[in-house]
């Protein structure tokens, strides 16, 4: 009681409201009824609760909640896993390895994940200062990487340099000499499957004065970052870009992220020939903090369909050894992790279930007033404050510690012993639609 | 002249005006929000000892769209503001229950959904692009217009239009004849047939044809028409009188009107015969010796379509039924490739223009029926969703569907939500064409190697995976 009366309004408004969302966090996923509007086809009720209680407790549920599959009917949902029969499995005590390397060529810094997934761009802006610092502090921890997204980089960052990729879109904005320089990764943003061929959103009510400062712009005033990048209308004129960034920053490794056009092929391995040592592939049901649905519906293709395309023509062009293929867009569980490597992917790019875990409903109101009625898409002073960074790093961490749980039973199952080996193995997968 | 093409100090870009224009009819809310009362109560009770009657802090509550902020608070929730963040039923589970609206999903019909519907209103009252956070809620693909994607090009971009802004791209279209080429005489002048069209501002027109029975819904798709610089399509009944707005209606002629033609009062710019009939034709023709004749007619038989263009006829207005169905059930997206395929093959597709209705219910609609063929689109239900519009049961057919306006309907109110339909829709074809890289929609048509397929890029990446065959 003493407490309460030594602290301010808000600071009690805050901790209340904290209290009460950390107790349904806990909550729903053990109801015997789920919120009857939670949840769409991509994201089930079932996955964002197992998400919530994997966020929670660092293991997979195991009360009944499906965490593997949603209900889209296609894509990973009607993937599965061929698995021997239990007389080839590995033994429980074999060690498995879920570790990639980020850079097969041999040119610059021999850079290796811990486990098979890193953080995709999220712009300081579209959320908060403190989703940023729980996501570099969750990827320190877990020995890999997030990236800032186009908005720049909040000097609280800095901290945790060697785990944040510092990301170029065509805006531009935070772009500076030094946040090049801290980066052990460097990724041109070329496009984003969400809003594909289209610059990325910020909606007015999200440029408050600290994002228009940091992306050296009017508060208050909506961005529409251009598309493309005006200065690269060929592989040739991308090849410029690489070798700027190598200038820059000759230890830094460079990504190249791409959507998934019909040439995604071509593009994946024009991007290799212009030095990318990384081509991370965006397919279009990927997340965004705003988009028109137009795009996000409708325009380029379904990762699923993009990976082994990407593959098959990297391995004929003979430079799959020589480059890291990274995925994102509608990754959604470990299961799809492991499907997206089996189609031929090294690894994928998280980005919706890290906010999932973190609070998220999917309820697509980011861009809407004062954003994220959770805290997360957000720049509100007061909303913001509801995910603490501390809590926010750990529920990360258990989310991909339950991940990595479930990626070495599948692999012992399917009698491998590391990560690595299953990538191309469409041999294990079965089609179940 | 219509406002936007006032012409001042000599400069001129076309633009759709947008108003909002909120329902005048009070839809069912989106969502259901459902307090316990005796729940909240003990809530504050138990708030008021806790923070000592901190008035702020124990008034602070979940929402902040304002649905707990009526006078009496979380006792009589204003559903009406509920966006279903669902942040209220997570913090206090035990007593709020958020719930879809059953009312709500009853809106439009089996084609129609409620979907759509929500789309098309919001739309319609804002004129803006619907922009949200979080990814694509949506199924995996699908059938008919799901199950296609468009193109888009990135770091090598195949047209190399080079957009620097969405600004520049063209929605023009021609309605109408253009030859191959031109033929000249010796003394240079041209001989034989001459083209013979009109361009509009937007790929969309209003097709009224079979659905604007009613007077002031005639005049408001004439009149937005007109100052949009696009047309309306409507029964000549209706388009008698209209004569201010003689350059957007395009009359509806049936055999039974031919002895009326001069009541028309104007001389329009395009006529549409309903379904071939020689002498109506003929009739047509000495009426309105300036007018291109396009033929209204089903999308079944595509041979037929070119045996009717080599007999004069070079617009053509295809219709299926409101849900994209031909009347031996093919899906429109089939039929539209089936036509322009039909007339690439018989090499006069350059000559002819392809309107098509049925179906097409949706902005994104419009340029994937483009990209399968169609010139423009001439759109039907969604004027009258727009319009607040309630379905009555299943409306499929074109003679045997009934809607319901308000009763409240008026021009100023409906003119407005028409050009902000438009203006919404134009906006997202121009999202489309710029990450395809293409400037101006003509060369969106038949852009066939722009068009990603479900069945196709499914085959190419699961074709010999376990369980999987073609036909799945
Ligand atoms: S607004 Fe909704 S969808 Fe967006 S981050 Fe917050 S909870 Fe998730
Ligand atoms: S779901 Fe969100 S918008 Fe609806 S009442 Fe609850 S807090 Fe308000």
């Amino acid at each position: 009681m003493a407490d309460i009366a030594h602290k301010t309004d808000e600071q009690l408004i805050v901790e209340k409201h904290i209290a009460n969302l950390h107790n349904g966090f806990a909550h729903w996923p053990r109801a015997e009824e789920a919120p009857p509007a939670l949840g769409d086809s991509r994201w089930t009720q079932d996955l964002i609760l197992a998400t919530w209680l994997m966020a929670e407790t660092g293991k997979p549920p195991e009360n009944g909640l499906e965490y593997k599959i949603g209900a889209s009917g296609g894509g990973f949902d009607v993937l599965d896993f061929n698995i021997p029969t239990e007389d080839k499995w590995l033994p429980a005590d074999t060690e498995i390895d879920l570790s990639i390397p980020l850079n097969r060529r041999d040119d610059g810094a021999q850079l290796n994940i811990n486990i098979p997934m890193y953080g995709g761009g999220m712009s300081y802006g579209s959320i908060s200062e403190h989703v940023m610092q729980a996501r570099a502090r969750a990827a320190q921890h877990l020995g890999t990487f997030t990236s800032t997204g186009e908005g720049g980089y909040p000097p609280s960052l800095v901290l945790y340099k060697d785990h944040i990729i510092t990301q170029v879109a065509t805006g531009m904005f935070g772009v500076r000499e030094e946040t090049i320089q801290y980066a052990p990764i460097v990724e041109f943003k070329y496009a984003q499957g969400a809003k594909p061929g289209l610059g990325g959103h910020l909606l007015g009510d999200k440029a408050t004065d600290v994002v228009a400062a940091m992306r050296e712009s009017v508060p208050w005033v909506s961005l529409f970052s251009p598309f493309p990048f005006h200065s690269v209308y060929s592989v040739e004129d991308h090849r410029k870009h690489v070798d700027w960034i190598r200038t820059t920053n000759p230890r830094a490794l460079v990504s190249v992220k791409v959507s998934t056009p019909t040439d995604v092929d071509m593009v994946a391995v024009g991007s290799y020939f212009a030095g990318a040592h990384i081509v991370h592939l965006d397919g279009s049901y990927g997340g965004t903090g705003a988009a028109p649905e137009i795009a996000k519906k409708n325009i380029a293709m379904p990762i699923e369909f993009a990976i082994p395309k990407v593959h098959k023509y990297l391995v004929s062009e003979n430079v799959r050894e020589e480059v890291t293929l990274m995925a994102s867009g509608g990754v959604r569980t470990a299961y799809d992790v492991a499907k997206a490597i089996a189609l031929g992917a090294d690894g994928c790019v998280m980005g919706t279930a890290e906010l999932i875990a973190i609070g998220c409903t999917r309820c697509s109101n980011c861009e809407r007033g004062r954003g994220c009625p959770f805290g997360l898409t957000t720049t509100d002073p007061l909303l913001q404050q509801l995910m603490p960074a501390d809590w926010g790093q750990q529920r990360i961490v258990n989310m991909y510690n339950a991940y990595a749980i479930q990626l070495r039973e599948l692999l012992r199952k399917l009698g491998l012993r590391s990560i690595r080996e299953l990538r191309g193995r469409r041999d294990l997968l079965k089609y179940v639609g | 002249m219509p406002e936007h093409r006032e012409a001042q100090a000599g400069y001129h870009r076309y633009h759709i005006p947008t108003r909002p224009a909120p329902d005048i009819e009070k839809w069912p809310s989106r969502f259901k929000v459902k307090v316990r009362r005796t729940g909240l109560a003990k809530l504050l009770l138990s708030e008021v000892f806790h923070y000592r009657g901190r008035k702020d802090v124990i008034l602070s509550r979940p929402c902040m769209y304002g649905v707990f902020s009526g006078p009496v608070g979380g006792f009589m929730p204003r559903e009406e503001h509920c966006v279903g963040c669902l942040r209220c039923t997570t913090e206090f589970p035990e007593f709020v229950r958020i719930e879809h609206n059953p009312e709500r999903q009853k809106l439009g019909d089996s084609y129609f959904t409620f979907n759509y519907v929500d789309q098309i209103a919001y739309e319609a009252s804002s004129g803006l692009v619907p922009v949200r956070g979080a990814g694509y809620r949506g199924k995996f693909g699908g059938e008919g217009w799901d199950g296609m994607w468009t193109d888009m090009s990135e770091i090598v971009r195949p047209t190399r239009d080079g957009i620097h802004g969405r600004e520049t791209i063209s929605t023009v279209v021609d309605i109408g004849y253009t030859p191959n080429f031109l033929q000249f005489d010796a003394a240079g002048q041209p001989t034989g047939s001459l083209p013979h069209y009109i361009s509009i501002q937007l790929p969309i027109l209003f097709e009224g044809g079979d659905l604007a029975r009613e007077g002031h819904v005639a005049r408001i798709y004439a009149r937005t028409a007109a100052e949009l610089d696009t047309l309306a399509v409507l029964p000549f009944d209706q388009a008698i009188g209209l004569g201010e707005y003689a350059h957007a209606v395009v009359p509806v002629v049936r055999p039974q009107d031919a002895p009326r033609l001069s009541q028309l009062g104007f001389a329009p710019r395009v006529v549409e015969m309903h379904g071939w009939d020689d002498a109506l034709y003929t009739t047509i023709t000495a009426a309105f010796p300036e007018a291109i004749i396009a033929l209204r007619t089903g999308f079944e038989d595509a041979a037929a379509l070119v045996g009717y263009a080599r007999r004069g006829i070079k617009v053509f207005h295809l219709l299926a039924d409101y849900h994209g169905r031909s009347q031996d059930g093919r899906f429109v997206l089939d039929l539209i490739r089936e036509a322009h395929t039909a007339f690439v093959e018989a090499g006069i597709r350059e000559e002819v223009t392809l309107l098509g209705s049925g179906g097409m219910i949706a902005a994104e609609h419009m340029p994937k029926a483009m990209i399968c063929g169609l010139d423009a689109v001439a759109v039907d239900t969604p004027l009258l969703v727009a319009l607040q519009a309630r379905f009555n049961g299943e409306c499929a057919g074109r003679d045997a569907s009934h809607f319901s306006l308000p009763s409240n309907l008026n021009e100023a109110w409906g003119v407005q939500r028409l050009k902000n339909l438009a203006a919404s829709w134009r906006d997202q074809l121009l999202e489309i064409l710029g990450a395809m890289g293409l400037r101006e929609v003509r060369r969106l048509r038949g852009e066939m190697g722009r068009a990603m397929f479900m069945k196709t890029l499914e085959a190419d990446a699961f074709a010999g995976l376990l369980g999987y065959t073609e036909a799945n």
